[in-house]
């Protein structure tokens, strides 16, 4: 069989079926399943990276040597240990506060400037700008505004700090799943609403928003999630603080007896993210299937 | 459809004078000041020089001399080779799954959850979940007393951890998100018919990939290459975790020169990330021009 694309093979009567072997054809459909099923399951096993050592974690923490890799002895001795030594405690609460803030101050920005974004003229170039962040590494970003708060402006480094390095990281996001649903906003329902005499604030409070309600949601959970893990540019802009990744970080790194208890406080962490995760984003997908 | 085209150009005339054009300029302010300004000052101040704790208001390149000299070409070519082998590894892994996500997965549940799955990554803290593959794959870990006991290895293997193996390992996990959502996202907005015409007009399945389904999917491609060599060229945790003290990445070197308070060097360090990656970029960008042009690919999109 000699038919290639029409480009190449003009002749109609060619390419027309009459020189198509069925049987060929299915054998390469076959030949196409295998494969499909391959990439499906490297794809899968992937995935497995990212979630089998979560799992390792949990079971590693009832270990009574976790570094040994070897789930015995059973013990709950470093859950018991996490409770005595309450260094985390603090931490913690400085990234939820944090992650709060962010993720409010997104949800306002990104709803805010996402849904004048498609009314502009120029929008290519504010959208550039917008996610000019994303594509400049973290630990880069951290750097540079580093130098720009402690050196060029010689603050003091602090919660600020972090706050402005976290909200560059963040908003480019939020504002993307914002975009994504007010470019499909059907601008008439406003029009019409003005027709009838609502105000700009109704229109907004009871057209606008409804609409956009999952993206507004989604802005500020997208903030939540991603102040509340972000590491390398904390690195650079903590001055003094310490948030919760930046001091399981610590305790990573460091080759010292705390290794254990990480195993046990990220365990915890997991426990808690990852079903409010999975809950929102199976939501979200499933949603967006159906509409 | 002329008048509507009236109607919508006179509704937009009424928007320009609402309340939301203040946002984006005030928005646009923030982000000069909070992102562009930063960036600029970054690529300067590699240019002045540390006395002490005062800064030098000089411009001198000896900073950049210096950076050179210093035996960091080493750091930077391997930087350079373990993120584009990684960005690699994830393009050939995550293209087949993203078409078979997108083209094969007929079960909308499983569409769900895989990209819940895919999604939760990007969430994650990343140290605690690299840590673990380290008593696994240690010299007394499970692995290799696994590998002892069946005599498939005279001795536990050396180079599973703290090594270059162990880095690209790390690594692979964390970005494959980054390349499959691009992918998908452009494989899923590709007709369906297109596919099928291809077929009827005797193109192998083969043929099909490499003449429509690639083609169609470049901006993706791009997309995925960019959101994952951007983040991997500067990848701090998964090489210290993983690699020790004898993989030594450009992002640890950035770290050093700032704890060591050699702030001339560690912004000079950054901006060489950005300039190399900025270089990567913009060689994809003419290899790509090269095949028809980045808009006759976008063009091809948009039909």
């Amino acid at each position: 069989m000699t038919a290639r694309l029409a480009d190449s093979a003009p002749d109609p009567l060619v390419t027309a079926g009459t020189t198509f072997s069925g049987r060929r054809w299915w054998r390469s459909l076959q030949h196409a399943q295998v494969w499909i099923r391959i990439s499906a399951w490297l794809g899968f096993l992937t995935l497995g990276l990212t979630y089998i050592p979560i799992i390792w974690l949990a079971v590693m923490s009832f270990s009574g040597r976790p570094l040994s890799g070897i789930p015995k002895p059973l013990t709950l001795r470093w859950y018991t240990e996490m409770t005595d030594d309450l260094r985390w405690v603090e931490p913690l609460e400085t990234s939820i506060v944090l992650a709060v803030i962010v993720g409010l101050f997104c949800m306002v920005i990104a709803t805010a400037v996402g849904r004048a974004i498609p009314r502009l003229r120029r929008r290519g170039s504010v959208l550039l700008l917008a996610t000019l962040p994303m594509f400049v590494p973290g630990l880069t970003m951290g750097a540079a505004l580093f130098f720009f708060f402690r050196s060029y402006l010689t603050l003091k480094l602090g919660e600020w700090s972090i706050f402005f390095g976290h909200l560059v990281w963040a908003l480019p996001f939020s504002l993307l799943l914002v975009l994504v649903l007010a470019s499909r906003f059907d601008h008439r329902l406003l029009e019409a609403a003005a027709d009838l005499g609502a105000s700009a604030w109704h229109r907004f409070w009871h057209i606008e928003f409804p609409i956009m309600r999952p993206a507004i949601v989604g802005a500020g959970l997208f903030g939540f999630l991603l102040s509340f893990t972000e590491l390398p540019r904390t690195i650079f802009l903590h001055g003094r603080t310490v948030s919760m990744p930046l001091f399981q970080w610590t305790q990573a790194s460091a080759h010292h007896s705390q290794v254990p208890l990480t195993f046990a406080l990220a365990s915890v962490m997991f426990a808690v993210t990852l079903p409010i995760m999975g809950g929102f984003f199976w939501f979200l997908f499933a949603k967006l299937d159906r509409s | 459809m002329f008048a509507m085209k009236m109607r919508q150009d006179s509704a937009f005339a009424r928007w320009r004078g609402a309340p939301w054009v203040w946002p984006v300029t005030g928005f646009v302010v923030l982000w000069s000041i909070l992102v562009v300004v930063p960036l600029v000052l970054l690529v300067f101040y590699s240019f002045l020089q540390v006395r002490g704790f005062k800064v030098d208001w000089t411009f001198n390149l000896d900073t950049w001399a210096r950076v050179f000299e210093s035996g960091r070409w080493q750091v930077t070519t391997r930087t350079l080779r373990i993120a584009v082998t990684v960005t690699l590894i994830e393009l050939l892994i995550a293209f087949p799954f993203s078409l078979w996500l997108a083209k094969a997965c007929k079960s909308k549940i499983v569409k769900a959850v895989v990209l819940t799955l895919l999604t939760i990554p990007f969430f994650l803290d990343v140290s605690s979940r690299t840590i673990v593959w380290r008593p696994i794959f240690g010299t007394q870990g499970p692995l290799n007393s696994v590998l002892v006991d069946l005599g498939l290895v005279d001795g536990p293997i050396e180079w599973l951890l703290f090594s270059e193996f162990a880095v690209h390992f790390g690594m692979i996990a964390p970005y494959f998100p980054t390349m499959v959502f691009p992918v998908f996202l452009v494989l899923s907005l590709i007709d369906d018919e297109y596919i099928e015409a291809s077929r009827d007009l005797g193109a192998s399945p083969l043929q099909t990939l490499s003449h429509v389904t690639i083609p169609l999917a470049m901006p993706g491609i791009m997309a995925g290459i960019v959101f994952t060599l951007v983040p991997t060229m500067a990848e701090y945790a998964v090489p210290q975790l993983m690699g020790g003290f004898t993989v030594n990445l450009l992002g640890r070197s950035v770290e050093s020169a700032l704890t060591a308070l050699k702030y001339p060097t560690a912004a000079a360090l950054s901006t060489f990330i950005i300039a190399l990656l900025a270089a990567l970029l913009a060689a994809l960008v003419l290899l790509l021009h090269r095949r028809g042009g980045l808009a006759g690919v976008f063009g091809a999109l948009s039909r």
